[in-house]
């Protein structure tokens, strides 16, 4: 390692414009991505889904799909081996929660019941259509507050409560700094507001899919568009109750993900229809199953409860917020904690108060999506700057410059910052966008202390 | 899986739906019939159902035959009787390059991206199901007419009585023709972005002026309804009236009144009705400015 | 049901293919011809784009085609284009401002691109706005293609530009 730093002219990458590698392959129509790979005899499989939001599974007849032109075979929960229940993060430790298909209920309208495997996509589409099952419905619940309130329908009995429990048995995630009580009673103003986000899908113009392809010596390729490689042949492991070294995972170039694809979706489905079949299998989501099977970036409500002094100051910022998980865990609790360390924002506040649910619903599970758990933090946070400069009738610069964080300042989950940016990004961006800022505004930086 | 049928000649075409009837369904340039809705693999692929929810369009479900005009010479421009007329089959990048009235024009222009317009027809944007069909909204204020061919011999409905109808198809749509207008026409849509939008609301509105006054009006809605429709009680309050802020305020408020949208992915029954309002009001306004 | 063997000209051949009922273009040009995966599959309803082929010079969408209308025509994708007249130019210029990212959509970029110069060589910005309205990218944002279209165009218009264009596609 060089013990100081390469002066700026001897950098290759840094400073310096970088052409992505794979561009004249891409001009050329020439990459390749999973859905462009053809193996011999392979089969496509397609997913009978649940048509019921919430409901028992009382009885799962396969006979007409199996009897339909071109199928080679129909998997049910039945066909997994110990039937173990898994997690978006079962290989750092989250708990496993959600089916690979569906034994006793179903817990979203969209949720997998049954795979049929068959020689065209067409036939093992048909076939899933004829797929019968009869459902008990049981009350759903789509609010995360609802779903909250006692006597709410309860969906996994995992997680009593409709809520994720984070560590030391907590129902929220808390970041508690200061009194924020004291500080809301002694502030000049308290401003007060909800925000709300919705489910957002990641839309990548390839859709999730993947091939399974028998080695012929009991081992198996799995040629997936999946963005986590190494965890996803690990949970297929896991879930096969196969040695990792049976699997061999091969990423090719990825048509689009943003995050979209970091979830466990296909793959095991997909490998236990090549071992139980002896032949390639191709499992590729629809444009329409993107839309409606796929995790999406996870709905959010925010409850902001700031004390604010004339001066501009914010000394009190109270928040309770619910992530909408959906019917599954997968990624919300890591989802969440991103989402907890994130308050009060950009913002130095001496007083917080943060609780944080991981809350379950009958909605679609959510997973990944570019900076998920961040985003609604922070559009809440920005959209309730503006309001709060509003209410004491300050310049939303001023407030933001006069707040912003400063290096050695305390973050609400007790670490001071380091390398702060924000003041100096602020006045790039004011600059840029021709704002004038005044003299003491211009002259404020994150090495030095707020005034006062 | 449906069979496909693509007869050489009218007298073959008029056969097949003789024959075939409602396992039959008659497709295009198949942008719309061609999409996989939610039935894809249930009743054939392609096939779009009225039965399933989603995409609408063929009006025969489980059609066992699908018939392409292509090889029909559908796809012309015949001008009849000093008016205008188009086959059925003429894509919309060509109306799009060749129609004589802007309105046509620009109507044809806002329908998808230019790769969908070289397959579109204007006989398949007749049959769109609601908030689509933006060139049949102009065609309806030209108060256009429909020929269908059958085995007996061709049948002529105009475009307004055909919806008010219900759109029932019966025989194959060759052509569709109307009188050169006696008025300005103007088309304005309101979409979610400028170009290749899907259709919150359009409005085409054909004005005859007489010595400062409305001697015809015919105003047209899409998005706005079932079907693509006129608003006789938008027109009746013109005619006679000046063209005016006073008149156009009336005229618009009717037709916000009138009309029935519809709320879907796009955009709310109640969104709909206010851009009704705004964009019949922008319509005749550009008239007024213009006379 | 009765499969129909038709012929159908791919990329300057005569081919003749068999197709069911309502097989698309795109089934055809993707499973039968040799894998032709330039054109891709996003969405199978028309409206991504990223399936596009041109059928005798016109761009269309593959996807929505049924290919037992199209017999006798000629059918168009980037495989085929290699030694078609700006082609170069076009890839040169996306290459040049980085104008893909995970590539899926390019292909039909391109061939857009492709239509859109063949027919109007000086396209303004709103009118390239409108030529890539059917082609959907996520991940660029669609400027840097804005970009390499006004860029491709110069290079065609322009002589010296253009002999750069093709001495970057050697290189």
């Amino acid at each position: 390692m060089a013990s100081e730093a390469p002066k700026a002219e001897a950098l290759n990458v840094v400073g310096q414009p970088v052409k992505l590698r794979d561009l004249k392959k891409h001009v050329g129509g020439q990459t390749s991505y999973c859905d462009d790979l053809r193996f011999p005899r392979m089969l496509h499989l397609k997913m009978h889904r649940s048509v019921q939001p919430h409901a028992k599974l009382l009885a799962v007849d396969t006979a007409a799909a199996a009897r339909s032109e071109g199928v080679v075979r129909v998997l049910t929960h039945a066909d997994l081996p110990g039937g173990e229940l898994w997690s978006g993060l079962a290989t750092v430790g989250g708990a496993g929660d959600e089916p690979v298909l569906a034994s006793d209920k179903v817990r979203w309208k969209g949720e997998a019941i049954a795979a049929v495997v068959a020689r065209t996509p067409e036939q093992a589409e048909a076939a899933a259509a004829k797929v019968k099952v009869r459902y008990e419905p049981l009350p759903a619940v789509f609010d995360v507050e609802e779903a909250l309130a006692a006597g709410a329908p309860n969906l996994i009995a995992h997680w009593p409560g409709n809520h994720y429990i984070f560590g030391d048995d907590h129902a929220a995630a808390q970041i508690r700094l200061g009194d924020v009580e004291k500080a809301l009673a002694e502030a000049d103003r308290v401003v007060e507001n909800v925000y709300q986000t919705s489910p957002i899908e990641q839309a990548p113009l390839e859709t999730i899919g993947c091939v399974a392809v028998p080695d012929g010596d009991g081992r198996y390729t799995v040629h997936t568009g999946s963005q986590s490689l190494s965890s996803t042949l690990k949970s297929v492991a896991a879930y096969l109750g196969l040695p990792a070294n049976r699997l061999r995972f091969v990423s090719g170039s990825v048509g689009g993900g943003f995050g979209g694809k970091a979830d466990l979706a296909v793959e095991v489905t997909a490998t236990l229809a090549a071992i139980k079949t002896g032949r390639p299998v191709k499992y590729r989501y629809t444009r329409e199953e993107e839309m409606f099977a796929s995790s999406t970036r996870a709905a959010w409500r925010v409850y902001i409860k700031d004390g604010v002094m004339n001066d501009g100051r914010i000394v009190a910022r109270k928040v309770t917020t619910y992530h909408d998980s959906g019917a599954y865990l997968r990624m919300s609790n890591y989802g969440a904690m991103k989402h907890s360390t994130h308050w009060p924002g950009p913002y130095t506040v001496a007083n917080v108060w943060v609780d944080v649910y991981c809350v379950f619903t009958n909605r679609t599970p959510s997973g990944a999506m570019r900076g998920f758990g961040i985003m609604p933090a922070s559009f809440a946070i920005e959209v309730q700057m503006d309001r709060v400069a509003k209410a004491i009738g300050m310049d939303p610069w001023r407030l933001r410059l006069l707040n912003a964080y400063r290096n050695g300042d305390m973050r609400g989950h007790h670490r001071a910052v380091k390398d702060a940016a924000m003041i100096e990004t602020i006045q790039a961006t004011a600059k840029l966008s021709e704002q004038n800022l005044t003299g003491d505004l211009q002259s404020l930086s994150s090495w030095r202390q707020k005034a006062g | 899986m449906a069979e496909y049928l693509l007869p050489d000649s009218l007298s073959e075409a008029t056969e097949i739906i003789a024959e075939h009837g409602r396992a039959l369904a008659i497709v295009a340039g198949g942008t719309s019939a061609m999409r996989c809705g939610t039935c894809r693999g249930k009743h054939g692929r392609g096939i779009l159902c009225l039965e399933c929810p989603g995409p609408r369009l063929v009006s025969v479900p489980n059609a066992a035959f699908v018939m392409g005009i292509q090889r029909l010479g559908l796809d012309g421009v015949a001008p009849a009787n000093g008016g205008l007329g188009f086959g059925a089959g003429l894509s919309l990048s060509r109306l799009q390059a060749s129609a004589p009235i802007p309105a046509l024009r620009a109507a044809a222009r806002q329908v998808g991206g230019p790769a969908l317009r070289n397959m579109a027809t204007v006989g398949g944007n007749i049959f769109e199901r609601q908030p689509y069909g933006d060139v049949a909204v102009v065609l309806l204020a030209l108060d256009a007419s429909l020929t269908f061919a059958e085995r007996d011999g061709e049948r002529s409905q105009t475009l307004a009585a055909f919806y008010a109808d219900g759109a029932k198809q019966g025989g194959l749509l060759t052509r569709i023709d109307c009188a050169a207008p006696d008025g300005e026409v103007v088309f304005l849509k309101c979409g979610r972005r400028r170009f290749n939008s899907p259709t919150v609301v359009t409005v085409a509105v054909c004005i005859a002026l007489d010595g400062g006054k409305v001697r015809r009006a015919r105003i047209a809605l899409g998005g706005a309804g079932a079907h693509p429709m006129r608003c006789a009680a938008a027109e009746e309050l013109l005619i006679g009236a000046a063209l005016d802020p006073t008149s156009i305020a009336a005229a618009a408020a009717a037709a916000a009144d009138a009309c029935d949208p519809a709320t879907d992915v796009v955009a709310s029954e109640w969104y709909r009705r206010r851009m009704v309002a705004t964009y019949v009001r922008r319509a005749l306004g550009e008239i007024e400015q213009g006379s | 049901m009765t499969a129909k063997i038709l012929s159908l000209n791919v990329n300057g051949r005569d081919e003749t293919i068999l197709c069911d009922g309502l097989t698309t273009l795109q089934e055809v040009l993707r499973d039968q011809l040799g894998l032709l995966t330039s054109v891709k599959d996003g969405c199978t309803q028309g409206g991504c784009g990223s399936c596009s082929v041109l059928v005798d010079g016109e761009l269309w969408l593959s996807c929505l085609a049924p290919v037992a209308a199209l017999a006798g025509r000629a059918v168009m994708t980037l495989e085929g284009l290699k030694q078609s007249a700006g082609i170069a130019a076009i890839q040169q210029s996306f290459i040049d401002n980085s104008a893909a990212q995970c590539g899926f959509c390019t292909p039909g970029m391109i061939l857009t691109v492709k239509a859109l110069l063949d027919a109007n060589p000086e396209p303004s910005h709103d009118e390239i706005l409108e030529a890539l309205s059917g082609n959907l990218c996520r991940c660029t944002g669609y400027l840097p293609i804005v970009e390499a279209v006004k860029d491709a165009a110069a290079r065609l218009s322009g002589g010296a530009d253009a002999a750069r264009a093709s001495e970057g596609r050697e290189g």
